[in-house]
């Protein structure tokens, strides 16, 4: 018996092999096409322009600093919104798998690249840049406030190396935040779950991490809130302040206090720590 | 082509699919038939990679699905539960599952075309009945112009136009020299779309061969005879050897005697007959006595139900090679 040969669409011409740029395309597709990745966007940037004016707002005039800590403030204010923003962001990270695997859709994308980890690496990238992306652009609009308000009353501002980068921290920060909640997604497949997962671990834990041990002057559980993922992320976006350090040293002895760069090196290390039991579960798990 | 070989799934002590071993050969329909619950979308799922098999395999086009370097464009698959994202169009449905093949908006718009889905493309998915979520499951499947069609309860939720299309595509698919593998526990459905014929009960093959030997060696041969005198009809057909069962509305159901002799017979004792109706074995009929006692949860004999029908002949399993 011998099949007659197969008509195939002129429409397929270009079409070939699964590949990662196709995975990456897919997921860019599949991202931009929710309404949801566009409220969470629009959330993102209003709440992060809407609380950076308030910090240089409320202070008295006799209570602006001058000399050094000036461009800690600074930052401070167009920061400030990083502690919700990255809420937002983690619930973009962790719908991004989650609502496939709410709906079913994860069947289809893993029928597509049934190799999986290329899928699940696309979300990632595809992730992290539209979230960076997003953030860039309200820290942005945030700096800008914050600068014109700043020179308004009159502050000595200094744009240096530091200020830059922890700018573009705090854009990194909220990348990271929604590339940990995919994989927190990837590992509970549970949107509800994967939230509160999130939540827990970067607003609930950091919180009651350092109320207790300011209240009990434990330096030992300050020290490890130090290395929970929003407190060492939150370094990512802090402007070095010599000054404030030798407060915290004062009243808590012994207490850490990590550089920026250490800071975004624990916040990696949880990803990749997540990200490993995400991956090994997805190849093996029934969809 | 799909072979599955010993292919096993337990899931804790349930075993879902139990060493069953299959071919399904390009250029014609294959049903897969069995009750709810006997492990047809489990054995879908492991064909294409989605659960992983206990034991055995699965290989499509002689590769397992997993190896596949273009796995939509050599197959398309529907699956039982809708695998789209509700709160997508259907177009960006299609785009997205076409754009990790390479696979533009030219196409995603001829199987719009094609599964009729022009007017709601652009609507959000979570809005559509479940026929039009049928036909984009459909569409997806489609999409690779895919060699190896694998369809989970295709026609579930669609409207009386749409069973008639599904049907009259998958022949069409199949008649291009593809491999159209469909499943239904509807076996009416089957009768008319399929060529061969696979049942599975309780995660076992019980019959595997084309739709023409099931009919052939179901229970069927049966004569319905109507006639006022329905003692003397009844007492003339035992003596010569039938067996009378009664039919339907006072008719009687003779077996083990062809219409002709019955006919005969009734004219030799000056019997009246009002019918003579040879009664061909069913599909239907022959899936009953297949999947006898295989259902998962068997309905219990309520009064006024009709008792089920004898069990026949087993039919051979194996393909006919």
């Amino acid at each position: 018996m011998t099949a007659p040969a197969l008509t195939v669409s002129p429409a397929l011409q270009g079409a070939h092999g699964v590949s990662f740029a196709g995975a990456i395309r897919s997921e860019w597709i599949k991202l931009r096409s929710l309404r949801s990745t566009f409220w969470c966007a629009v959330i993102i940037v209003v709440l992060n322009v809407a609380v950076s004016p308030l910090l240089l707002a409320v202070l008295p005039a006799d209570g602006l600093p001058s000399g050094p800590s000036t461009m800690s403030l600074v930052v401070s204010a167009i920061t400030v919104g990083s502690g919700f923003t990255s809420l937002v962001a983690a619930v973009i990270g962790a719908l991004t798998i989650t609502g496939e695997y709410g709906t079913g859709m994860i069947r289809s994308t893993f029928a597509a690249v049934p190799k999986r980890l290329p899928a699940l690496a696309a979300k990632a990238v595809v992730l992290v840049l539209a979230v960076f992306v997003v953030a860039a652009v309200s820290v942005t609009l945030s700096t800008l406030i914050v600068l014109a308000q700043a020179s308004g009353r009159g502050l000595d501002l200094d744009l240096d190396g530091a200020f830059w980068l922890a700018l573009l921290g705090d854009a990194g920060y909220l990348a990271l935040i929604g590339l940990m909640a995919l994989t927190v997604g990837a590992i509970v497949r549970n949107t509800a779950g994967a939230i509160a997962t999130m939540v827990g671990l970067i607003l609930v834990l950091p919180n009651v991490a350092s109320l207790v041990s300011a209240l009990a002057r434990v330096t030992w559980l300050q020290n490890v809130g130090e290395f929970l993922p929003s407190t060492a992320g939150s370094r990512m976006y802090a402007y070095p302040s010599p000054g404030l350090d030798a407060v915290v040293q004062q009243a808590q002895p012994g207490a850490i206090t990590l550089e920026p760069w250490q800071g975004l090196l624990v916040l990696l290390a949880w990803i990749v720590v997540l990200a490993t039991i995400a991956t090994i579960l997805v190849r093996r798990r029934d969809v | 082509m799909i072979e599955v070989t010993d292919l096993t799934k337990t899931f804790g002590t349930t075993t879902a699919v139990d060493h069953v071993s299959f071919t399904v050969r390009p250029g014609m329909v294959t049903g897969f038939l069995g009750p709810n619950g006997a492990g047809k979308s489990t054995t879908m799922r492991m064909i294409v990679g989605l659960d992983r098999p206990t034991s055995g395999h699965a290989r499509v086009n002689g590769v397992a699905y997993r190896q596949l370097r273009d796995p939509l464009r050599q197959v398309g698959i529907l699956l039982d539960a809708k695998a789209v994202h509700t709160g997508r169009s259907a177009r960006d449905h299609l785009a997205a599952m076409g754009a990790t093949h390479g696979i533009g908006r030219a196409r995603v718009d001829e199987v719009i075309a094609l599964t009729g889905l022009e007017s709601v493309a652009r609507k959000r998915v979570g809005g559509f009945s479940l026929g039009m979520g049928q036909r984009l499951g459909i569409a997806a499947a489609l999409l690779g112009d895919p060699r190896v069609l694998i369809l989970d309860e295709p026609v579930n939720g669609l409207d009386p136009e749409g069973v008639v299309w599904v049907r009259t595509l998958a022949r069409h698919l199949a008649g291009e020299g593809r491999t159209v593998f469909l499943s239904s526990h509807l076996m009416s459905e089957m009768a008319q779309t399929a060529d061969h014929i696979i049942v599975l009960g309780r995660g076992r093959v019980i019959a595997d061969a084309p739709v023409a030997a099931i009919v052939a060696q179901s229970s069927g041969g049966a004569v319905t005879v109507r006639s006022p005198q329905t003692a003397e009809l009844s007492a003339a057909m035992t003596a010569a050897g039938g067996s009378v069962a009664a039919g339907e509305n006072g008719a009687l159901l003779v077996s083990n005697l062809a219409a002709a002799r019955i006919g005969e017979l009734a004219a030799q004792d000056r019997i009246v007959l009002h019918e003579l109706t040879p009664v061909a074995g069913s599909l239907e009929r022959a899936y009953m006595e297949l999947t006898q006692g295989e259902a998962e949860y068997v309905s219990g004999g309520a009064p006024g139900t009709p008792p089920p029908p004898p069990t026949g002949a087993p039919i051979a399993t194996g393909d006919p090679r």
